[in-house]
């Protein structure tokens, strides 16, 4: 019998003790990628994931039941600081892919030079063409079909266009999206092509395995050096344990999960930049009443984004989101909150931006293993908030808007253009603002220098031969754009580096890379 | 916890909270209460231990110093009506101290996405998501079955040096068009 490729718990009993080439932990942007490329170069490859999988159809319209099923905490994740910032992780085959917009931007040039410049000349946008290339080819990244958009995108599209500022379709990894607005808790139809539709197929066909609820909690190591991982096996019925021994180990649990892992088993204390460098890409979200139907329920998630002010660091966009997440906007509860909704639903716009930001925070393991995301978003950062939510504001204005909400406290109405001066008058602080983020990056960077970072160019620990990383923890710096394709090129650099190292034996750093006796 | 339920007290803060929250129109004759507060509550099943002691804290805060925070008497919160639960908790979201505005708007969001994802709210509301979204399915199901045997599209320019929107263009959609004509998959982009 052929051996399975996705294994459920109840396809097991008692604990379980597998070997591979490569063991990979996690099955998100990154892990899906690099566990896709090192099957099909032969490679035999067992990724383990914490979450459990999920076909098309149990992707419900039932959001508490959704964000239960398939997100870290039930959702329930915040970075604390100076004031909460609210993200989101998920925990199932495909990772946050599942979960996302879709959006598929490459690493801007600008960024890509600025870590060649940084000594990671592998980076550079000749260099990661072709890893580009190969990336929105697998994962379909198109533009919306016509007739998708529904009219929160068209409102967006009618401002800017009023405005003559600058918009940019967006390509998002979809195949036949049909705008039923459910990005956030799974594509109920099948259109959206996560890595559960693009690099897992391709991983599965080329003879991988893939065990689902399999919480990696230790890294195993000899002499240094990584030899496989263990954990629990999240079994309903029973607690049991797994071990697997590997010729190399590839960690891509995401930016927050990967250097707990790390931290918890003391890895890469030396470096001493395991859980730093924390960067978030902050949102605050903007909606707008129109008098005009805009009929949020049909179209889809975000079709454009304008860029005017992208050298700013700041991206507006429409952000089409379900009626349960639409509540979240007004900081008005009961029969208030029922009346509103029930009067102008169909005529409210969401939308929000995104900056590019220079405040780092990090993540800590504190006593009991208890988790700590530490984010605090800086002044000179507020200020891009203010110029980008002011701006989005005027946009919608521009489109004809009523008016429009914002998340800051003391100002959660602008009731006019003239209005927004006030935004600009009396700004508003970072304890006044509402944020939420979906990009979380950067705490395990990618450096030419030992010292610089944690991983090497190849994506090996400098600290500890065989062990990898390859997810939106290793990315070198913030991007100011959707991160899943850089996520995805730097994994496939990281396989591909691999590849060529499993060849002559795992673990050997070249000469030049190696870190300098302690 | 796996089997976390709010325990006595709490349960009655909690059960007020979302009384006075889910949506209540004079034409809509559901009372959503109990059903909304079983799925909040599996919900924070799903959450560490950590963030369910959070929560419970929080909850015995809205309960205990809503009032004297808010100057609002010292009466409890569970033992108000709804109409004077909203307002202290309106007040709260408007507190001068960004600590105390979290709590409510915390705990608001986490019953309002209960309440406004249910069928029977959407369908009240003229929103009929569960039918759209089998329309949706069905739909897309056609559009891949039409594609079978086609060569897919390459994809378009990169963005970043991608050509920008313009009046002109919005509705011009050439890769995808391209992609229609079986002879030119390959030219797409
Ligand atoms: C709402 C939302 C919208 C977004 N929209 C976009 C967008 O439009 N475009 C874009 O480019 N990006 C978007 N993103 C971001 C993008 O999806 C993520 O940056 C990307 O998926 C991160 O990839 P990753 O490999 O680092 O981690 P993930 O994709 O999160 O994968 C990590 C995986 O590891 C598993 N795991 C964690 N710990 C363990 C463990 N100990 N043992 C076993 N398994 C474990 C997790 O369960 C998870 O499946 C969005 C994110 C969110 C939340
Ligand atoms: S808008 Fe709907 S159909 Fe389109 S990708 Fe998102 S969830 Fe899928």
């Amino acid at each position: 019998m052929s051996p399975r490729t996705i294994v459920e718990p109840h396809h097991t009993r008692g604990d379980l003790y597998l070997s591979c080439d490569v063991v990979i932990v996690g099955s998100g942007a990154g892990g899906a990628t690099v566990a896709a490329t090192l099957a099909e170069a032969g490679h035999d490859v067992l990724v383990l994931e914490e979450g459990g999988h999920y076909a098309t159809e149990a992707y419900t319209a039932n959001i508490p039941e959704m964000l239960g099923k398939i997100m870290r905490d039930g959702g329930g994740t915040v970075a604390f600081g100076r004031s909460p910032v609210p993200y989101l992780e998920a925990k199932c085959v495909g990772g946050t892919t599942v979960v996302n917009g879709g959006m598929c931007w490459r690493t801007p040039e600008k960024i890509l030079d600025e870590w060649s410049e940084r000594g990671l000349v592998d980076l550079g946008a000749k260099a990661l063409d072709r890893h580009f290339t190969e990336v929105e080819e697998t994962i379909n990244a198109r533009h919306q079909d016509p007739g998708s958009h529904g009219g929160v995108n068209d409102r967006f599209y009618e401002g800017a266009t009023a405005l003559g500022w600058k918009l940019s379709r967006n390509r998002r990894n979809q195949v036949h999206c049909v705008g039923s607005n459910d990005c956030v808790t799974g594509c109920p139809s099948g259109a959206k092509q996560s890595t559960l539709q693009s690099w897992l197929p391709r991983f599965w066909a080329a003879g991988g395995r893939l065990h689902t609820h399999t919480r990696v909690e230790k890294i195993v190591t000899r002499r240094g050096r990584a030899v496989g991982v263990s954990g629990t096996l999240l079994d309903p019925y029973k607690k049991r344990r797994f071990t697997v021994r590997a010729r190399a180990v590839v960690i891509a649990c995401g930016a927050v999960q990967t250097p707990l892992l790390l931290q918890r088993n003391k890895l890469g204390r030396e470096c001493g930049h395991v859980g730093k460098h924390f960067t978030i890409h902050p949102n605050v979200k903007v909606a707008a009443l129109f008098d005009e139907p805009v009929n949020s329920l049909r179209g889809t998630h975000q079709a454009f984004q304008c860029t005017e002010f992208i050298d700013e660091g700041i991206l507006l966009a429409p952000g089409a989101i379900p009626l349960g997440f639409m509540t979240a906007m007004f900081p008005i509860f009961g029969s208030r909150l029922a009346e509103k909704l029930r009067r102008d639903h169909r005529h409210i716009a969401t939308g929000g931006v995104l900056v590019d930001d220079f405040a780092e925070g990090y993540i800590k393991t504190l006593p009991f293993g208890i988790p700590l995301v530490r984010y605090d978003v800086t002044d000179v950062d507020q200020g891009k908030f203010v110029r980008a939510a002011a701006r989005l504001a005027e946009l919608y204005f521009a489109a004809g808007a009523r008016e429009v909400y914002t998340a800051f406290h003391h100002h959660a109405v602008i009731e006019s253009p003239d209005a927004i001066k006030k935004l600009y008058a009396d700004p508003p602080r970072v304890e006044d603002t509402e944020y939420f983020t979906a990009h979380l990056m950067g705490t395990c960077r990618m450096s030419a220098d030992p010292h610089d970072g944690v991983v090497d160019p190849d994506g090996q620990m400098w600290d500890v031969p065989g062990l990898y990383l390859a997810d939106a923890s290793i990315m070198p710096g913030t991007i100011g754009v959707n991160p899943q394709v850089t996520i995805m090129a730097l994994a496939r650099l990281v396989a591909e580096r691999l590849d060529a190292r499993l060849g002559r034996g795992a673990g050997a750093h070249s000469v030049s890379m190696a870190r300098p006796a302690a | 916890m796996k089997d976390f339920v709010f325990p006595g007290r709490l349960r009655r803060t909690a059960r007020a909270l979302v009384a006075a929250m889910v949506p209540r129109w004079d034409d809509f004759d559901k009372d959503l209460t109990d059903e909304v507060l079983d799925e909040v509550e599996a919900l924070v099943r799903e959450m560490p231990l950590f963030n369910q002691i959070g929560l419970s804290l929080m909850l015995t805060g809205l309960e205990f110093a809503g009032g004297p925070l808010t100057l609002d008497g010292l009466r409890p919160l569970s033992s108000l009506e709804h109409a004077r639960v909203v307002e202290r908790i309106e007040r709260l979201a408007d507190h001068p101290v960004p600590q105390v505005r979290m709590l409510p708007m915390l705990l608001g969001t986490l019953i309002s996405f209960s309440a406004y994802s249910r069928e029977d709210v959407e369908q009240f509301l003229g929103l009929p998501r569960r039918a759209w979204r089998r329309d949706r399915k069905a739909l897309r199901d056609r559009l891949v079955q039409l594609d079978a045997g086609r060569p897919a599209p390459a994809p378009p320019t990169p963005l970043g040096g991608a050509p920008e929107v313009t009046p002109e263009t919005y509705l011009l959609f050439e890769d995808e068009r391209a992609h229609h004509r079986p002879d030119a998959g390959q030219e797409a982009g």
